[in-house]
């Protein structure tokens, strides 16, 4: 209602009277219509505006209201409401609360910024878990879409993966009514990709069926998406790549050539660049080649990644029960042609095999099948985690708040009487300092935008994500950013402003009253609370910062230092070796190795099994590794027993070197030189042995997340990389001249390479980020806390500025006086220390879980963590308490 | 002497406060307008000439009962102030005075 409170009685009863004379002269509908009519000339200034000054003794319209309502006391009509929402009394408060902020600047700065950094953190992490959360949602049909992957379990390890044989898509279409379209696509590495003189290595290279554009939305930008991957030999191409390709030139028709072989692939489509926020990622989406349907089974071959649409508001765990009957059959034969197993059997060892449908838009964070995706998945657990540090940093801003607003409160209660005094009412009071909240948490909005603003670039690099303040322009989300606002003002300053308006007036004015102990308590328990969480965050970086020390600093087991490995050397087909030969006549290099494995980063090795040839029936999976004689001494890999590969010794092809991990599976402890392994089982059952020539110390071949597993080499070719060892320390011109006889081949791939130490530290990125990420909201949340304990340690220093003036005179030293003043602090320190202990011990116990070497948690690293919180909290708390230990003690006593 | 600021809907208004009273508020003031004129008088324009009427101190104004055709509402009763009567005396006494000067001719030729 629009009315002036002032005139709403008088209006409302005009307007219903002649509506009730209308309607006995003209009628309802006539006199309704005029009822609107009239209504509508109400809407004028003059009946909007809100009266001015109502406790203005010349106010003729209120103390007339004021006489009648005395006589009609018994039925009030008038709005209550009117009493509270008025809207000087609002300007009033305005006024008092910027004159009460600008007086208190100490208090007021904390407060802001302390919110401010909460809001921005909880924006910042805001936009992050949006995105994490909007995976794959630009697909219009996201919410049908599901991924079919296989359950698997070997030998008690869930070996399972997102991927099936060519044939699933097929059948799934043909037999499962309710699939209404099926697609595949496969991952097929790096390709060198070539147009006229400009070649590129395509790392992001999927080969699709036709109907991919069917479930997927990929707009089209040139081409027809019904025709442009049912030729083999067609390719088609995101705006990006044609741009680098063609610049602006129209790549409809024109022919790129792929890989060594020269491969025409003719493009006929265009497609915008696949979304950032998508879990699989290309440049190029190839067809299938025609002899692509050779290979028929579901889990014969199973590079494909399988995806099928289901109809509208269809239950999908029918379907999957559906396609599961359907894999049981297909998938039961095969094990059966290949395995000579029926399904009983298979599960009778306690392996078992199944399928499952992956909702698409749950893919990103739920799906399990780490490396096996096409790109690295987020984590749920992170989600959670980062969400959780969000709530945790803006209730600690919102305690502190709370905290000081309350602790300044008894700097107030004069005023607060006096309002009492001259007929405030509690709801009055309350309103009052609810508005002086409000105008903080927004002051404080604005600035964490600000913040948000600056920090987001950094954000971005740390989280490798390209997230804008864009969302922010949502109209949907600004409200709920400003309704969240005011709900943390209104949370925020609800405390006091219940605890404010509850003064007894007699009490204040009397100036007897002082914060009791009583209300130290809960006070206390926000500064418990706080330092709680500090605690927990300045364990869990210690911790994290430990485990990464320890991984660096881990022997590998092999020389990481002064090694170089040239990438794509398969590339130069037949002079590999020829190139490997020139490079070591060189002096700066002392050897170099032919190598498809390189130790460090993930090099997908399937596992193998070896049997021990006196124990055919136990196997031992392993991994198997090719390599030539320079293998081991480049990567100075120790020798324990036995000997190295050697040219001299013809005899080797059908020799082995294993690791000592893999002697004590195959349980030959003792002298396992000259002992034989059976190495591989061909069709009809024919064995081919192996004999142990050497064992090499174990060493790390992948991150120290994964356990050292059995480890076979074999001596052979094995293409890929160039190892170089060298002994220089001109390492650009070193470069130049590898690079100038590498073209010297002219091969279709640029030449590229790395340092072995550089990719060991690549492996460990991940953790890197968080640690980053720890440091950053564990400064954070001692920053918040410290402002907090700043505030309140201001408070407590004001409040016992007699007591200390007392003590003073009578004898007692600063030392003793600012002991006294930080021993509460100390003590709610310590309690939080207790409290935090094992609830970060826990949770770091879960974050180690992930790797297999690890570092232990010490008792010590607790103790750090409390010396820490209590060294800040002293700081904290010593410049105020010395300040008031300092003081004259009369000046304090003089005023009383 | 202070300049009368009074505006012609609004001198009709207080003319009519004057005729009802004892009885002038607004609604009723609305309808005798409309009977007498003609025209459509809207309540709430009726209302917006009083306040600011009561504004200039032209008006006073009281609490009357309510009634049940108001929906238990009460009405504001109008009153003219002395200084209101005097305005409307004024203002009379200016009308006349011109409607004296106006020749008899003159106004034959209207008819």
């Amino acid at each position: 209602m629009l009315l002036a409170p002032h005139v709403r009685e008088e209006v409302l009863g005009d307007l219903q009277e002649r509506y009730v004379q209308r309607v006995q002269s003209q009628g309802v509908s006539k006199a309704r219509r005029r009822y609107w009519l009239e209504t509508l000339a109400y809407m004028r200034p003059a009946f909007i505006k809100r009266q001015k000054n109502k406790y203005s003794s010349t106010g003729r319209q209120s103390a007339g209201r004021k006489s009648a309502g005395r006589h009609s006391a018994g039925r009030q009509t008038a709005e209550p409401s009117a009493l509270y929402y008025c809207h000087n009394m609002i300007l009033n408060y305005l006024k008092i609360a910027l004159r009460n902020l600008k007086r208190q600047k100490v208090s007021t700065s904390i407060n802001v910024i302390g919110l401010a950094i909460g809001l921005a953190t909880c924006i910042l992490i805001m936009l992050y878990v949006q995105d994490e959360l909007s995976y794959d949602r630009y697909n219009e049909k996201a919410d049908r879409i599901f991924r079919v992957a296989q359950k698997v379990r070997l030998n008690g390890d869930d070996v399972g993966g997102p991927t099936l044989g060519q044939s699933a898509a097929t059948d799934l279409k043909q037999q499962v009514p309710e699939v209404l379209k099926a697609t595949r696509f496969r991952g097929q590495g790096g390709e060198f990709v070539s147009y006229g003189t400009s070649s590129f290595k395509e790392d992001n290279l999927l080969v699709a069926d036709s109907s991919f554009f069917d479930v997927f939305s990929i707009p089209f930008l040139k081409g027809n998406p019904k025709r442009a991957l049912t030729e083999p030999n067609t390719v088609v191409i995101t705006d990006e790549t044609a741009r680098k390709y063609f610049g602006n030139d129209d790549p409809i028709g024109k022919v790129l050539s792929f890989g060594r072989e020269k491969i025409p692939y003719r493009i006929t489509g265009v497609v915008s660049n696949v979304p950032a926020s998508s879990h699989f990622r290309f440049d190029m989406l190839a067809s299938f080649a025609a002899d692509e349907e050779e290979h028929a089974g579901w889990i014969y071959r199973m590079n494909y990644y399988t995806y099928v649409l289901l109809p509208e508001h269809h239950d999908f765990k029918k379907v999957e029960a559906k396609i599961a009957r359907l894999a049981e059959k297909q998938i039961g034969g095969e094990l059966q042609q290949w395995l000579k197993l029926t399904p009983e059997q298979f599960r009778a060892k306690g392996d078992d095999f199944g399928i499952l449908l992956q909702p698409l838009t749950g893919i990103h964070l739920y799906s399990a099948f780490g490396t096996a995706e096409l790109s690295p998945g987020g984590t749920i657990m992170y989600v959670y985690v980062l969400s959780a540090i969000a709530a945790f940093m803006l209730l600690i801003a919102c305690v502190n708040f709370m905290n000081l607003s309350t602790a300044t409160a008894v700097r107030r209660s004069r005023e607060v009487g006096v309002r009492k005094v001259l007929g405030s009412v509690k709801g009055q009071l309350r309103q009052q300092f609810l508005i002086e909240s409000l105008l903080l948490a927004i002051v404080a909005l604005l600035v964490g935008l600000l913040i948000v603003a600056v920090a987001l670039p950094f954000f971005n690099q740390l989280t490798s994500k390209a997230l804008t303040m864009n969302l922010l322009t949502n109209s949907s989300v600004v409200a709920g950013l400003i309704a969240g606002t005011v709900l943390v003002g209104l949370l925020a300053g609800s405390y006091p402003a219940f605890y404010l308006a509850s003064f007894k007036p007699v009490l204040v004015l009397k100036g007897g009253f002082s914060a009791g102990r009583g209300n130290f308590n809960l006070r206390s328990g926000l500064v418990v609370f706080q330092f709680f969480v500090t605690i927990s965050m300045i364990i869990a970086t210690v911790t994290a910062d430990r485990q990464l020390r320890y991984m660096q600093s881990q022997k590998v087991g092999f020389d990481r230092e002064q090694v170089l490995v040239i990438q794509n050397t398969d590339m130069l087909r037949n002079n590999e070796a020829v190139f490997r030969d020139q490079i070591i006549q060189s002096p700066q290099v002392i050897t170099s190795s032919i190598s498809g494995q390189v130790p460090v980063g993930n090099s997908i090795m399937d596992k193998t099994t070896v049997m021990s040839k006196e124990n055919p029936d136990q196997g031992v999976m392993s991994r198997f590794y090719f390599v030539d004689p320079e293998y081991i001494p480049t990567l100075a890999i120790s020798m324990t027993q036995g000997r190295n590969f050697s040219k001299s010794f013809p005899t080797d092809s059908s020799a082995v070197i294993l690791n000592e991990t893999a002697i004590r599976a195959l349980g030959w402890q003792q002298d396992p030189i000259g002992r034989e392994l059976i190495g591989h089982t061909d069709d009809n059952g024919v064995k081919t042995y192996y004999r142990v020539i050497g064992v090499v110390k174990d060493f790390h071949f992948e991150s120290l997340k994964q356990k050292i597993e059995p480890l076979v080499m074999f001596l052979g070719r094995n293409s890929g990389n160039i190892l170089v060892k060298t002994r220089t320390d001109q390492i650009p011109t070193f470069l130049a001249s590898l690079k100038q006889q590498w073209e010297s081949f002219s091969p279709t791939a640029p030449f590229s390479y790395s340092f072995l130490d550089d990719r060991f530290e690549h492996v460990y990125a991940s953790e890197q980020k968080i640690e980053q990420v720890l440091v950053l909201f564990s400064s954070l949340t001692i920053f918040i806390a410290c402002l907090g304990l700043f505030g309140l340690a201001t408070y407590t220093a004001e409040q016992r500025t007699k007591e200390i003036g007392v003590r003073k005179v009578l004898g007692a030293s600063v030392g003793s006086v600012v002991a006294l003043l930080c021993n509460d602090f100390i003590k709610l320190i310590l309690i939080a220390l207790v409290l935090a202990s094992p609830i970060a011990w826990w949770g770091m116990n879960q974050w180690l879980n992930e790797f297999a070497y690890k570092v232990t948690i010490d008792w010590w690293i607790f103790g750090v963590a409390g010396l820490l919180a209590v060294g800040i909290a002293l700081l904290t708390v010593s410049f105020q308490s010395i300040k008031a230990a300092m003081m004259n003690p009369v000046k304090s006593l003089r005023s009383e | 002497m202070r300049r009368s600021d009074l505006g012609e809907f609004e001198e009709v208004v207080l003319l009519a406060v004057a005729a009802l009273s004892p009885n002038a508020y607004t609604v009723a003031i609305a309808e005798e307008l409309e009977r007498e004129t003609g025209n459509i008088v809207t309540s709430g324009a009726v209302h917006a000439a009083m306040q600011r009427l009561e504004q200039k101190h032209y008006l006073k104004s009281v609490w009357g009962e309510a009634t049940a055709e108001r929906g238990g509402r009460r009405k504001r009763l109008y009153a003219v102030t002395g200084l209101g009567g005097r305005v409307l005396e004024e203002s009379r006494a200016v009308r006349n005075r011109l409607w004296d000067r106006i020749l008899p001719a003159i106004r034959l030729e209207w008819n």
